[in-house]
């Protein structure tokens, strides 16, 4: 009853994550498409951009998507040593280093940003991860109010 | 001859003798410092160096006006020699295209100011390695950083959005960064609109984010664009950031080394990956 009469909770209950992958065609495309081919049941709230490779993914790609109401983002892509382009991905990582220190202390932190590698061969962790993540968006709560990247009208 | 008269001297000699076509230097415009452009050796003696010349020389190097006049001597304080020396190893100037006429920071050797004399690229990275190696931001921009990291998400999400919210994205900040030449800014591209023109602030936040990134690994800590910022946003504490991430996890500090490969554009194999899954 409380709860019901709160409007907080009630959103908080009623909260299905909106959770951006910013993925590369070569792997973890490969292993979210092996994670469908196989069956594998995960979070129905992650939307899949699909990029050449992880060094094709500018910073201004993470913003755009808090800009436009993500509630959370991944990155993920080959793991080291299996880029397609022999190095797209030891670029990206040094790029995320720098980049999800200036989103933490700005008011995006790691229960909203995540990256991690995930090979063509990899569909359950895949699935894993992605219900990992929903579930930290989730507990983490709806982003629309605090999200300093918010696109407000 | 006490360190300014020398540096006038230096000045006008390199006039005389050619050596240099432009002298960029500040001189006093009451109780403010402008800068100066000296082309005859008559006007060496304007130059004045102190404190209050906070704004950063090197960013006028990239003008058409100063480029069609190299060679160019520039008044520089340790800051703005290792911008120099960034802008050398970004192969934006090259050996023989500036004289650095080398300054202390303002209060060194007793108030009177430190002249090291007019140097090459070469001798200004070796000076800067041998004297002011250890050139760190101001304790208050660290304190501050540190406080923010104490915060919750969401009060530095709060922060933020009122810091930023004084934005009117002016790009004072940006002319101001001599880090800053390229000829078509991320903010110019218009297809797609990456970062919005709206006055709004989800474009100050993106902006501000991505002019920082930009300078990651370059920016040398001159304190230039948060001088130039007519609103007063604290731009230093994500410069200062950005820089310590730079200098812990990949050990670059900009502006040291004239063969420096950049921060974001090189890679190594054991680069840090606890935050990737």
């Amino acid at each position: 009853m409380s709860s019901q009469a709160d409007p907080k909770a009630r959103e908080q209950a009623a909260f299905e994550p909106r959770i951006v992958a910013l993925v590369c065609t070569w792997c973890t495309y490969a292993g979210a498409d092996l994670a469908g081919t196989s069956r594998l049941r995960y979070a129905p709230n992650v939307r899949i951009v699909k990029v050449p490779c992880t060094g094709r993914i500018d910073p201004l790609f993470v913003l755009k998507a808090f800009e436009g109401g993500a509630d959370g983002v991944l990155v993920s892509g080959c793991h080291p040593g299996d880029c397609h382009y022999t190095s797209g991905n030891y670029h990206a990582r040094r790029r995320w280093a720098i980049f999800r220190r200036l989103l933490e202390v700005t008011g995006i932190d790691e229960r909203r940003l995540f990256f991690s590698w995930v090979s063509a061969a990899e569909g359950q962790k895949f699935a894993d991860l992605v219900n990992d993540i929903a579930e930290k968006v989730r507990a983490a709560g709806p982003f629309e109010r605090t999200n300093p990247a918010r696109r407000r009208p | 001859m006490n360190a300014l008269e020398t540096l006038r001297a230096d000045a006008a000699r390199l006039l005389r003798e050619g050596r240099a076509k432009v002298v960029i230097g500040y001189r006093t415009r009451g109780k403010e410092r402008a800068p100066v452009f000296i082309t005859d050796a008559s006007g060496a003696g304007s130059l004045v160096y102190d404190a209050a010349c906070r704004q950063n020389l090197a960013a006028y190097l990239r003008k058409p006006e100063v480029r069609a006049r190299r060679p160019a001597a520039v008044v520089a304080s340790p800051p703005v020699m290792r911008s120099l020396v960034l802008l050398a190893a970004e192969s934006q100037i090259g050996e023989g295209d500036v004289v650095v006429l080398a300054v202390g920071p303002p209060g060194e050797g007793g108030g009177e100011g430190v002249y090291h004399g007019a140097l090459t690229l070469a001798e200004t990275a070796r000076l800067l390695k041998e004297k002011y190696a250890l050139l760190a931001p101001r304790p208050e921009v660290l304190d501050r950083i540190k406080s923010l990291a104490a915060m919750s998400a969401e009060e530095r999400a709060a922060f933020w959005s009122e810091a930023l919210a004084k934005c009117t994205r002016c790009y004072a900040c940006r002319a101001a960064c001599p880090a800053c030449y390229c000829t078509v800014c991320i903010v110019e591209k218009n297809v797609p609109q990456w970062i919005s023109t709206a006055a709004r602030p989800h474009g100050n936040y993106a902006w501000n984010l991505i002019r920082a990134f930009h300078a990651a690994g370059r920016c040398t800590g001159c304190e230039a664009c948060e001088a130039a910022c007519p609103q007063g946003i604290p731009l230093m504490l994500l410069n200062v950031l950005v820089a310590e991430e730079a200098a812990e996890a990949f050990g670059i500090k900009a502006g040291y080394d004239l063969d420096a490969e950049p921060l974001i554009g090189s890679w190594s194999a054991d680069d840090e990956e606890d935050f990737i899954r």
